[in-house]
């Protein structure tokens, strides 16, 4: 199909759409006046019924834990596919050579930026563990924490250069926080179960209203969220990172023909 | 003006429907398929927003308060991680697809032969410029 045509089909389906779009747009309730009936009832039952101050944490680990959960696992299967795609010509040599183009000079790290990066690597990596520890008191949780721990991570490349990065971050590490958090995530949804309760019953004592360990097994599952999601982004970065060295042998036999 | 925030999503997805479908580059595409999900994230917090709310967090406020629809806010969280780590794969596709075929140009792709276009240039196919 030539573009033009493609556009064409394009521009006849939108306009084809435009009208339903428009019935929607007008039938939808005005904007900033009201809010879904669920969500009010969230809003009034969850503190005390959870002892939680962080609505969007109690419904994510909480009261729509099972949406996590499989939220979860297309995280990891997204991370897998990534990984597997990527991963037949890996070196496991820690040389200094991502993100360098052929034939141009290495420069050392100036002095400057191992001293930013080196003092606030730390810093980021205590904010990303204090959002994920206060997931359920303040704005914030494992989702968001974990990409500010694996960005934190990223400073260390940043200052101490590709080799000192993956001197640090090993990735058999990062294959395990990814595997190990969704496993945490699906024990704390089988283990009520042993008691007799329904699958993902909060069984454990909920704690005081705004405690930072206050709703129980959120807490669990909050750790294992931030476990997988920091994980898995370290290791999206140390694929692509990978992916911009040179091969460190001959290209896997068969590349070409699969 | 109240129907704006759904006529901004709207937009939105169209602009990155009518991007993927005049798209000539792969790694373009990617960047459209993220403004089409940027569509829904409008969308979503547009439907539960309410004027004169606080954030659907009851630390600073006792509960009780009037606040935003916290559904709404869960959903949005969730669909930006996944659609993060959705544009690392389909990257990663065009990574091995520009290794395969030697171009990011979806209209050379042909995905029945092997190899991709003949008429690529056949020195980038094995070993592409880094």
């Amino acid at each position: 199909m030539s573009p033009r045509l493609r556009l064409a089909v394009l521009g006849v389906a939108l306009l084809a759409l435009v009208p339903g779009a428009a019935a929607t747009i007008a039938h939808l309730p005005d904007f900033g006046a009201t809010i879904a009936a669920y969500g009010e009832r969230i809003n009034a039952i969850a503190p005390g019924e959870r002892h939680v101050a962080n609505m969007v944490s109690a419904i994510n680990f909480d009261l729509r834990g099972l949406d996590t959960l499989g939220e979860e696992f297309m995280l990891l299967a997204a991370i897998t596919g990534t990984v597997v795609l990527l991963r037949g010509r890996r070196g496991e040599t820690l040389t200094d050579r991502a993100m360098r183009l052929p034939g141009r000079a290495i420069l050392p790290r100036s002095e400057a930026v191992q001293l930013t990066c080196r003092l606030a690597g730390p810093l980021l990596m205590m904010f990303g563990l204090y959002v994920v520890l206060h997931a359920t008191v303040t704005p914030g949780g494992g989702f968001q924490g974990g990409v500010i721990l694996a960005s934190g991570t990223l400073l260390a490349y940043l200052g101490e250069g590709y080799g000192g990065w993956r001197d640090m971050v090993r990735s058999h590490w990062l294959d395990a926080m990814e595997g190990g958090g969704a496993v945490l995530f699906t024990v704390c949804g089988l283990a009520p179960m042993l008691t007799g309760a329904a699958f993902m019953q909060n069984v454990l004592p909920l704690g005081t209203f705004r405690d930072v360990f206050s709703g129980g097994l959120m807490l669990v599952e909050n750790a294992g969220v931030a476990l997988a999601v920091c994980g898995g982004f370290t290791q999206l970065f140390l694929e692509f990172l990978e992916e911009t060295r040179e091969a460190d042998g001959p290209e896997e036999p068969g590349e070409d023909s699969a | 003006m109240t129907w704006l925030p759904y006529a901004v999503a709207a937009w939105l997805f169209a602009i990155g429907l009518y991007g993927l479908a005049s798209s000539r580059n792969l790694i373009h595409l990617v960047g459209c398929l993220s403004v089409c999900q940027s569509a829904t994230y409008v969308l979503l917090l547009g439907l539960g927003y309410r004027y004169g709310s606080i954030a659907p967090i009851f630390y600073d406020h006792p509960p009780g308060t009037p606040a935003v629809d916290p559904v709404m806010q869960a959903l949005v969280l969730t669909d930006i991680v996944v659609g993060a780590t959705l544009s690392a794969l389909l990257l990663v596709l065009t990574v091995q697809a520009y290794k395969r075929s030697g171009t990011l140009d979806p209209e050379h792709l042909k995905p029945m032969s092997r190899g991709g276009d003949k008429a690529a240039p056949a020195t980038s196919a094995k070993h592409p410029a880094r």
